[in-house]
């Protein structure tokens, strides 16, 4: 709170793309998936859920005694996320074992691995819902995590399955990708007139958000551009530029980092105003 | 839990030496950064009297600990007779608890990794003696008290101070008493 929290951007941002990888192999494994996809999409979500949950590691004072988080399930937020994402992780070891195998219940096992990821992911947002914070404490901060999920975890599958994907795989989504970011700008332009009349601190939050470079930064990459970028898409719908969807990606990516850097540097908690 | 200890801190009373900030530093030995009590001077126009006029805060071992709510280790508990202890041993530093407190009264220690509070000397009222900072406060401006609903309705005892956050948050364990009209007059 008051500062950009690199190691928790990262988890969060990471975890979010890696459990949005698998969700998006669960959705389209309805109709046949080319393996080698599955395979490459898989490896992708297991490094960056790895990544994740190391980069989790460097915001504790003390990482050696991490594994002291499970043990306040009953109330802690915290130790639910941790306790889903290392069901995710472990759940993810699972997969990979079934994608080895000729006919293995890799879909099953997306599924489960998905789900779980799923839940740490609203247990990550839970954490940040404090009635201490204004700016967080609302449905929104869910929904902002649930979209990340959603949007870098179908333009990595967009990516990666270029060239395999089916014309309807690759238009279902995109069409998920543009409801993502048309959601985002749409819940964010709310979550900002809230802001503005919500109490002292979520007005000192908006004041926070508009003058910083970061966040109009974070409004073209994370919302202008991904809009631009994707029209070329749908008309073009046969002719994918593997160049196009590595800039949608990338920009995109860039717009999330951002935003997440935004969300922990522009919150203002309610605080004793008297004088030091 | 059968009772709630607390603080009752009289602005009448307070003249600002910070002598309890002091008290509660040499009793544990704190590093430098970390506060575990701290005194605070309000806006002179958020209180309507033209007085100089201070508040000494700290852990407010509030009935509705968030600090307790949100570790994920279970460094905090809540004793028998309301003091919300943090076990240093147990912390991991994740600094929730330091997001969670209205009052920022859990303070990260950069050099420990560790984040650290006021425990209200539960080892000294365990032997019958006072906190560290009430038996050090010269003019008796801070009292350990025992929170009830008959202090609530005593004359003068508020639950809050302008500048301060709402006490619905956490329901803290601390009660004041304001300056009288008048009776001081010193401007900044």
């Amino acid at each position: 709170m008051g500062t950009v929290e690199w190691p928790l951007v990262l988890f969060t941002v990471l975890g979010e793309t890696s459990i949005g990888i698998l969700l998006a192999l669960w959705w389209l494994d309805r109709t046949p998936l080319d393996a080698g996809l599955y395979r490459k999409a898989t490896l992708t979500s297991g490094a960056l859920l790895g990544l994740a949950l190391v980069a989790s590691l460097f915001h504790l004072g003390h990482p050696e005694a991490a594994y002291r988080a499970l043990t306040h399930l009953g109330s802690s937020w915290l130790s639910r996320e941790i306790l889903f994402f290392v069901l995710a992780a472990l759940a993810w070891v699972y997969l990979f074992l079934q994608i080895s195998r000729p006919n293995g219940q890799r879909r099953v096992a997306a599924g489960i691995a998905g789900l779980l990821g799923l839940f740490g992911i609203v247990s990550s947002a839970m954490i940040y819902v404090l009635p201490r914070v204004p700016a967080w404490n609302s449905a929104q901060t869910p929904l902002f995590f649930l979209l990340t999920t959603g949007l870098l975890g179908a333009l990595s599958l967009l990516f990666l399955g270029w060239k395999s994907l089916s014309p309807a795989q690759m238009a279902g989504l995109m069409y998920w990708s543009l409801g993502c970011v048309l959601s985002s700008l749409f819940s964010y332009i709310l979550y900002f007139s809230q802001l503005t009349g919500m109490s002292p601190e979520g007005l000192a939050t908006a004041q926070i958000l508009t003058t910083s470079p970061l966040f109009w930064l974070r409004v073209i990459t994370n919302w202008g551009a991904p809009l631009i970028l994707l029209l070329p898409l749908f008309k073009r719908k046969r002719s994918f530029n593997p160049n196009l969807l590595l800039t949608l990606l990338v920009v995109s990516g860039i717009g999330e980092f951002l935003g997440r850097a935004l969300f922990y540097l522009s919150a203002v908690g309610i605080h004793i105003s008297a004088l030091k | 839990m059968s009772k709630q200890l607390g603080f009752l801190h009289s602005s009448e009373k307070c003249v600002g030496c910070r002598g309890c900030e002091m008290a509660c530093k040499n009793e544990y030995q704190t590093d430098a950064a970390p506060r575990w009590r701290q005194v605070f001077q309000l806006h002179e126009e958020r209180y309507s009297l033209p007085t100089r006029m201070f508040f000494s805060i700290a852990c407010n071992h509030c009935a509705n600990p968030q600090c307790l709510k949100v570790c994920p280790v279970g460094a905090y508990t809540k004793r028998d007779d309301g003091i919300v202890v943090h076990n240093r041993d147990r912390c991991i530093g994740c600094r929730l608890c330091t997001m969670a407190c209205p009052y920022d009264r859990p303070q990260f220690n950069h050099a420990k990794g560790k984040v650290e509070k006021c425990n209200l000397c539960y080892q000294r009222l365990d032997q019958g003696e006072k906190p560290a900072c009430v038996a050090a406060c010269i003019p008796g401006a801070l009292e350990l008290v025992e929170i009830t609903a008959e202090l609530d309705q005593k004359l003068g005892v508020l639950k809050t101070l302008p500048g301060l956050p709402t006490p619905a948050l956490t329901n803290p364990s601390i009660r004041f008493i304001g300056p009288k009209q008048g009776k001081q007059i010193r401007r900044d």
